[in-house]
């Protein structure tokens, strides 16, 4: 084991970047993962079936549009609309009818909606691998301290942020989103006052699923796009979800970056052993603060 | 035997039970009264440690028991029978009763031998003299309201306490319940020589069993004196008696 | 209730079930008596993952960690140390109790959903140890060609094997839910706040729980090796968790064998389904949405309630 002595600044710095960049990604399929439990009470492990399948719509569709930037464009907005639509005709379709059910039994069906992604998946894209490339104004790099740094990953992290500010405003300042804060703590009380549950219900579905199929759309470019990338990332987003306390918008970023940062410093402090930071941080958390680091909804 | 000495407990700056005293004698019946929301069934889950004081001591035969878990208070020979309905919903009415004989019996971590051997006899005694018999090999999650507040008190039972705290057993029972449950009350005390502190909404019912009883009003305990004092004192009567009437 | 003595037609079905298991290598091909063999190992963890989840209402999302630190510790031993096989066979489950009362000691403060996540990070590290451990676990490649004493190293002998420790612990596990313990244990499941005001030290009963169900799938992982003669990390990665755990549900989580036959159902259709179509797990997602849908209780525990005329509405409506 080699435990890096050897660490630059710039080296910091760069993995620094990588982290955050990272963390964009987490923070957009958590915070959707975040809403759904949040609001909605499901434990959605198909979540992470919807990143995936973000990201292989991404690349048809960019494909479809005769690739190249255009290709892209229209993909990272088309590929999240699909995948919110595929949600809503699940949602209305079955979840509706299961919302009172316990949380093992929805954990359980929503797994079944993992393994029937998973195949579908396998049935329309095949088994192989498939690589997209970002549009040419994202290519390339540019260099912080004498270490490149890719573009496209400052662009992740200027639009983070404004997916995060986005959430904030729906949740906060719209009027479904208030409905939507208002279910989440007692939901018998929004429908007694006449509001309809299902449908603030079915919308924050979506969104959470628009969510996960954006992340999916982003993370397409920057990393190859296969049967089982919603694997792992599932189990992170649940974590930092956990992490950050249950339907916490903000949560959900502070998780991400938990999560994000840990991973790419234990690159630098032990390569070999990486992976496991970010779990040893979330066991301190959870042991620390079991219900999450900030408030949760429930 | 048991002895509450200015106890005090806030949930989120909502003072529940503020200085509330209360002395219980072996052998007594005593009961608490109160409006809804004078801080009865929080005093009463401050003895058995189902919430931890803030404030104050509770000492129970001797003993300081303020704080305690309440599988510890339990085990201590203090009973709670809940007022809102809470048995072991999966299991049969034998099993929910058995459960906590064998825990009183200290049996629960015996791992090998069938459960079906042990505590039989105490378990069906209580059932007995609850009336339970014939019910005993039903789901208990399938009895009416009525037959699950039994239950709830023959569980309490099952844990042989020497201290029974009742939280206003009959309420939900039917007049035939409610009647029978006042039987077992008396039968137990002059039998079994039990300990029994409760509380409840019906005050024919109250005067007709306590040997003493403790007047609360918003948290506080007003006074503890003997049914016919109580019936009589002009600060009771303002508090709680006028105004209920 | 799995309690309930069965009437004389299920103790006829079950001893038809043992002499089949019993004569099953004098007409099978090696290939069915290899899937018998992994049908009982998973159908032993899927019970002991039972004990906990449907006897003692805990949400366990990792118990794959526990089979795969057994199966990793005697595949360990009998690679790396010079101790004899049968050492390492008695050593892994005692391993996988161990690490079961050290994570229950972590987790058992909480409750429910919170329990389960931080069962589930703290398996999750216990795997991305294995995972990238390459010096000494392997990594992901696993360790293959475990050299396995020569009484148990071919299919027929090491099936009747597993046949027979599967038989002793299902009988063990069957005792302890209902013992004592098993009954104090469904009394904390059903309403653990009541359990503790009849004097039941809940968390204590968990830490215990977690330790009989973390061997006994220790026990799993051992056996395992026995039939596979090889590890890898998926043993522990928590797919296989959430695949166990539809095992218990599509069996019934509140029957003894409803896991059993949920693991029968799911390796055979694994196998069956896998023969006609690769996207067999299509087909067993269609199977899994249908049951949750229409049998909440599982199909043995379905059946039982068919059986049972006063069948409470309770029962089902109940969560």
């Amino acid at each position: 084991m080699e435990i890096a002595a050897n660490i630059t600044l710039s080296a910091l710095a760069q993995q620094f970047l990588v982290g955050l960049s990272r963390t964009t990604i987490l923070f957009i399929v958590s915070s959707g993962l975040s809403l759904v439990l949040g609001v909605l009470r499901i434990p959605n492990v198909a979540h992470g079936s919807l990143y995936m399948l973000g990201a292989f719509l991404c690349y048809s569709i960019s494909l479809f549009f005769g690739g190249g930037s255009t290709g892209f464009w229209m993909a990272l907005v088309l590929a999240p609309l699909c995948v919110a639509l595929i949600s809503l005709a699940v949602e209305r379709g079955l979840f509706c009818h299961l919302y009172d059910r316990e949380h093992l039994m929805l954990l359980l069906f929503t797994f079944s909606f993992m393994l029937l992604f998973k195949d579908l998946v396998k049935l329309v894209w095949g088994s192989d691998y498939r690589s997209l490339s970002a549009p040419e104004i994202l290519q390339g790099s540019f260099s912080v301290l004498g270490m490149p740094f890719p573009r496209y990953n400052l662009f992740l992290l200027v639009l983070g942020p404004l997916v995060a500010l986005g959430l904030w405003f729906l949740t906060n300042k719209t009027k479904i989103g208030k409905i939507a804060r208002a279910a989440a703590v007692d939901r018998e009380m929004v429908a007694a006052v006449g509001i309809n549950v299902s449908w603030v219900f079915a919308a924050v579905f979506v969104i959470g699923c628009f969510l996960a199929g954006l992340g999916g759309a982003l993370v397409a470019p920057t990393q190859n796009i296969t049967q089982g990338m919603d694997h792992t990332l599932i189990m992170e987003t649940f974590l930092i979800v956990i992490i950050g306390g249950l339907g916490n918008i903000w949560g959900a970023l502070l998780g991400a970056l938990i999560f994000g940062l840990t991973d790419s410093m234990g690159v630098l402090i032990w390569p070999q052993f990486a992976i496991v930071f970010p779990y040893v941080a979330v066991v301190i958390v959870l042991m620390f603060r079991p219900k999450g680091l900030l408030k949760a909804t429930w | 035997m048991l002895r509450v000495q200015g106890v005090e407990k806030t949930f989120d700056r909502f003072v529940a039970v503020n200085e509330a005293n209360l002395e219980v004698e072996k052998g007594q019946v005593v009961a608490v009264i109160g409006p809804n929301g004078a801080g009865k069934s929080t005093l009463f889950k401050l003895i058995t440690g189902h919430h931890k004081p803030d404030k104050g001591k509770i000492v129970f035969k001797g003993e300081d028991i303020t704080g305690l878990p309440p599988y510890k208070i339990c085990s201590k020979g203090i009973s709670l029978s809940f007022q809102i309905v809470n048995v072991f919903p999966r299991l049969t009415v034998f099993e929910n009763v058995q459960a906590a004989a064998l825990s009183h019996q200290r049996r629960t971590f015996n791992l090998f031998s069938a459960a079906s051997k042990f505590a039989v006899k105490e378990t069906e005694d209580i059932l007995d003299s609850m009336g339970l018999s014939r019910a005993a090999d039903r789901i208990s999650g399938s009895l009416s309201h009525g037959e699950q507040k039994v239950l709830e008190i023959a569980i309490a039972l099952g844990n042989n306490p020497e201290l029974l705290i009742l939280d206003e057993p009959t309420a939900g029972m039917s007049p035939e319940e409610t009647f029978a449950t006042i039987g077992l009350i008396n039968r137990l005390t002059s039998e079994m020589g039990l300990t029994i502190l409760f509380c409840e909404h019906d005050m024919e019912l109250v005067f007709s069993i306590a040997d003493r009883i403790m007047v609360m009003h918003q948290g506080v305990s007003i006074i503890q004196a003997t049914p016919e004092e109580i019936r009589n004192n002009k600060q009771v009567q303002d508090a709680y008696l006028g105004g209920a009437e | 209730m799995p309690s309930r003595p069965m009437n004389w037609k299920s103790v006829v079905i079950g001893l038809g079930i043992v002499v089949l298991l019993l004569v099953a290598p004098l007409f099978l091909s090696r290939f069915y008596i290899y899937f018998l063999a992994l049908i009982l190992v998973t159908g032993l963890l899927a019970t002991s993952l039972n004990i906990v989840l449907g006897f003692g209402g805990m949400y366990q999302f990792h118990h794959s960690v526990f089979y795969g630190v057994g199966a990793y510790s005697v595949a360990l031993m009998i690679t790396k140390t010079s101790l004899p096989a049968f050492v390492g066979f008695m050593v892994a489950p005692i391993v996988s109790a161990l690490l079961a009362v050290v994570m229950g000691l972590i987790c058992v403060r909480l409750s429910k959903l919170y329990f389960g996540m931080l069962q589930l990070s703290l398996g999750s590290l216990v795997w991305a140890l294995v995972f990238r451990w390459y010096s000494f676990t392997g990594g992901d490649d696993g360790i293959h060609g475990i050299p396995l004493p020569s009484i148990i190293s071919s299919i027929n002998t090491s099936y009747y094997f597993t046949l027979i420790v599967t038989g002793i612990c299902l009988a063990l596990m069957y005792a302890v839910t209902n013992s004592p313990f098993g009954r104090i244990f469904q009394a904390i499941r059903d309403n653990p706040e009541r359990s503790e005001s009849i004097g039941v030290n809940v968390k204590l009963h968990q830490l215990v729980g977690q330790c009989i169900a973390g061997f006994f799938a220790g026990i799993a992982g051992v056996l395992f090796v026995t039939v596979e003669g090889s590890v890898f990390p998926d043993l522990m990665f928590w797919t296989l968790s959430l695949e166990i755990l539809i095992m218990c549900l599509l069996g019934g989580w509140f029957t003894f064998l409803g896991p059993m036959l949920g693991a029968a159902i799911m390796v055979s259709l694994r196998t069956v389904v896998g023969v006609y179509t690769e996207y067999w797990t299509m087909v067993l997602a269609i199977i899994l949405m249908l049951l949750i849908y229409f049998l909440p209780e599982g199909v043995l525990g379905y059946f039982l309630e068919k059986i049972k005329a006063h069948g409470s509405g309770v029962l089902r409506e109940e969560r």
